[in-house]
């Protein structure tokens, strides 16, 4: 069976997490041997400029047989005024505007969606679902299709433009029961064939070295904050969070935000920004770290939860994001908060509690153990996406 | 007739255990959180503008808000916007941009808090107007649960809600050759699902109650756990070949047997299926009736109210009594006939 999947970047250097969970899921994919499994992306790296930065063409990356097309057009600075005007008043949005929002967040890749449409793969897997390639390529293709949306609670979504695509998809894929009560709150496509099936963990690739080492911490012991620096993520926010703790609790503990920045984070003795880290230096970083925090509101499974618990670390997350607090709440391995105050609190139960430590970590890793490791993951979707290609390119009730 | 349901195995039963230990264990921890919050807050270690500037930051970035029980939320977000400062900041990355954005800040600051007084005033009298209209829905919710009717629980007996039940067949001859979806509502491990697929109908299940689909799931199944009536409306229109209700309608009251009867018939395609299995009235009110029949708000309808019932929404009704008369199936077939069998999709 031949599967593309279609994302607007794909590589190990994209830490956008819809696109990397496409990657991974199609590389576990690629493993099962009656799978022939392709990616169609762009050459763009940089989301707010799609800018093309890798050579166009075919090459094969872990198993995966990948088409890079170039980007026609580079981000138009008009996006950002309609996106901010629409942002303001979503559910009054038309479909024109939505649209013109559509066609300017782009990436504007005409060859890739041709593409899906004159493909012979027996499936088409898009992702996520707020780009042009996914709602023109879901339209265009002649084959089944399935939508990984990865929707957040977040302006977009209520576009009716957006509600073409999820209309017009045959099968979907969420990574959460907390995504899919979102989605259907909004569309009517609770009938349409689903799975809720997350992202897997792989087994950790340590570098053997002391994460206070790798952060210049001598013995100090550190929160860490895992992904994208951004504001969008929260990150400004526990920042501030934490300057103003540490003016309140002067003490050893330590922040390190870890990841590609795109936020201005001001220089602070108590707070490490490292960049983009390799894959054995993050889990050094984690497996010494005394907690894991996820700022973020807008997250639709966060992976380096995920990672955290296989480190059997406890983790701390935004009370607003129903994705990641649904995890702590079904796995009882990690707390939640909703403003300044109680991440206080927390910040100062996990300092002076390493019993409470311990436990959130153990629950955590038990609930990785049992619902997110490669390759039961790939296994099940495999399974669906045979049962969504016996089915077909369904034809309208 | 025995009613409940089985006890489950000694392994699974540990497994559920310990998963309601971690459950309680973590309720706990936040309960002592919420205490510690409380204690600190009145205490008024931090002052009132520091904390409302750090939970305005957490909110700038907050999901849209849906139809969850978020309107606390989004009135933090009013009210922690409702301020508007007049001091505008006047650092700079220019050597003498401070002192010159300093000097501009100065010469209009009277100007400017005259302006952003009046309209802090506005939007402070706007959001407090809101937050008591939400105290005042908070305390008719308050007061409602207090006299709520309890959601219908799921009816399930060993004899009427497996593979070997007498209705199972004629059910299956009803939606043979039916093409759109078919969904079985209180699916349970997926039992019926499973014998709907095997019969060549594309079918998925519903399961309100927690914890009974996870190996189902597990073996490939479209088994989801959701609200029956959540999931009913999240359906497009037309949307479903057949919908399967068992266990479903039979504690239900007259308004929620009202809206789920609606819903199935908005969402099944002409042509489509409704099929109902029903405890009956005599089985209700026997010895061996499950203990929800004494618990739940409803009961169980006579097989002819359903005719008329669903009569009423254009559908062409069979209904078929079980061997004992302690149960019963109802084929509902919409608009056309039990003729035109088969033609949606």
């Amino acid at each position: 069976m031949k599967v593309v999947f279609v994302t607007p970047r794909y590589g190990p250097e994209v830490m956008g997490g819809a696109e990397s969970a496409s990657r991974l899921l199609a590389e576990h994919l690629a493993l099962e041997a009656r799978f022939e499994v392709a990616a169609y992306s762009t050459c763009a790296l940089d989301h707010l400029t799609w800018e093309n930065e890798l050579p166009a063409g075919d090459s094969v990356m872990n198993g995966v047989a990948l088409t890079r097309f170039e980007v026609a057009a580079k981000r138009e600075l008009s996006f950002f005024t309609l996106d901010e005007r629409l942002r303001r008043a979503p559910r009054h949005v038309s479909f024109a505007q939505s649209q013109r929002w559509l066609e300017l967040n782009g990436p504007d890749v005409p060859g890739l969606v041709a593409a899906v449409k004159e493909g012979d793969a027996d499936v088409a897997v898009f992702s996520p679902y707020l780009f042009w390639p996914t709602v023109a390529g879901i339209r265009a293709a002649p084959m089944p299709t399935v939508l990984h949306p990865a929707a957040h609670d977040e302006p977009a979504l209520y576009f009716p433009v957006i509600g073409d695509a999820f209309v017009a998809t045959d099968a979907l894929c969420y990574y959460t029961a907390a995504e899919r009560r979102l989605v259907q709150r909004r569309y009517p496509v609770a009938q349409k064939p689903q799975i809720v099936l997350g992202i897997g963990v792989g087994d950790p690739v340590e570098g053997g070295r002391a994460g206070r080492d790798l952060l210049g911490l001598d013995d100090r012991p550190y929160l860490v904050s895992l992904g994208r620096v951004d504001d969008h993520k929260g990150s400004a926010m526990l920042d501030a969070f934490f300057r103003r703790y540490k003016e309140r609790r002067p003490g050893p503990l330590a922040l390190a935000l870890v990841g590609p920045v795109s936020s201005t984070i001001e220089p602070h003795p108590d707070v490490v920004v490292t960049g983009a880290v390799d894959e054995p230096t993050k889990w050094d970083l984690l497996r010494d770290a005394m907690a894991a925090v996820s700022p973020s509101a807008l997250e639709s499974f966060s992976i380096v939860i995920m990672e955290a618990w296989e480190q059997a670390l406890p983790v701390v997350v935004n009370a607003l994001c129903e994705p990641t607090r649904e995890h702590c709440a079904r796995s009882g391995g990690g707390l939640w908060f909703g403003s300044y105050r109680q991440f206080e609190v927390i910040v100062d139960r996990l300092c002076a509690d390493a019993n409470l430590r311990r436990r959130l970590g153990a629950n955590g890793k038990a609930y990785v153990q049992e619902h997110y490791r490669w390759p039961a993951l790939a296994a099940r979707y495999a399974l669906f996406l045979e049962s969504v290609v016996e089915r077909g390119r369904a034809a309208a009730i | 007739m025995s009613g409940g349901v089985p006890d489950p195995a000694p392994e699974a039963r540990a497994g559920a255990d310990e998963i309601a230990e971690r459950h309680d264990y973590l309720a706990r921890v936040l309960d002592e959180i919420d205490e510690e919050v409380v204690r600190r807050r009145s205490s008024g270690d931090l002052p009132p503008r520091v904390e409302r500037e750090l939970d305005a930051m957490f909110l700038r970035y907050s999901p849209m808000g849906g139809d969850d029980g978020t309107l606390d939320e989004v009135l933090d977000l009013v009210e922690s916007s409702s301020f508007i400062d007049p001091v505008v900041p006047i650092s700079s990355s220019r050597a003498g941009g401070g002192l010159a954005k300093r000097t501009i800040r100065q010469g209009s600051l009277w100007y400017m808090g005259w302006v952003t007084h009046q309209v802090s005033q506005f939007a402070s009298a706007t959001s407090r107007a809101l937050r008591v209209l939400d105290d005042r829905v908070q305390a008719l919710r308050t007061e409602l649960d207090a006299q709520r009717v309890p959601t219908a629980p799921v009816i399930e007996t060993p004899w009427a809600h497996g593979p070997g039940a007498w209705w199972v067949d004629p059910a299956l001859e009803s939606l043979a050759g039916q093409a759109g979806r078919v969904l079985h509502v209180a699916a349970g491990d997926g039992w019926l699902v499973q014998r709907l697929c095997a019969a060549g109908l594309d079918a998925y299940g519903v399961e309100p109650r927690a914890d009974r689909i996870d190996r189902a799931a597990l073996e490939g199944l479209d088994l989801r756990e959701e609200p029956v009536l959540g999931h009913l409306r999240a359906i497009a229109p037309r949307g479903l070949g057949g919908v399967v209700l068992s266990g479903v309608v039979d504690a239900m009251t007259a308004a929620e047997r009202g809206v789920v009867v609606d819903l199935a018939a908005q969402k099944v395609a002409p042509f489509g299926h409704v099929i109902i299995h029903s405890l009956s009235p005599k089985a209700w009110v026997s010895d061996e009736a499950p203990v929800e029949a004494d618990l739940a708000s409803g009961k169980p309808l006579r097989p002819r109210t359903w005719a008329v019932v669903l009569g009423r929404l254009d559908f062409d009704v069979e209904v078929i009594e079980g061997p004992t008369s302690d149960d019963y199936l109802v084929v509902a077939v919409s608009g056309g006939g039990r003729e035109g069998r088969g033609a949606a999709g």
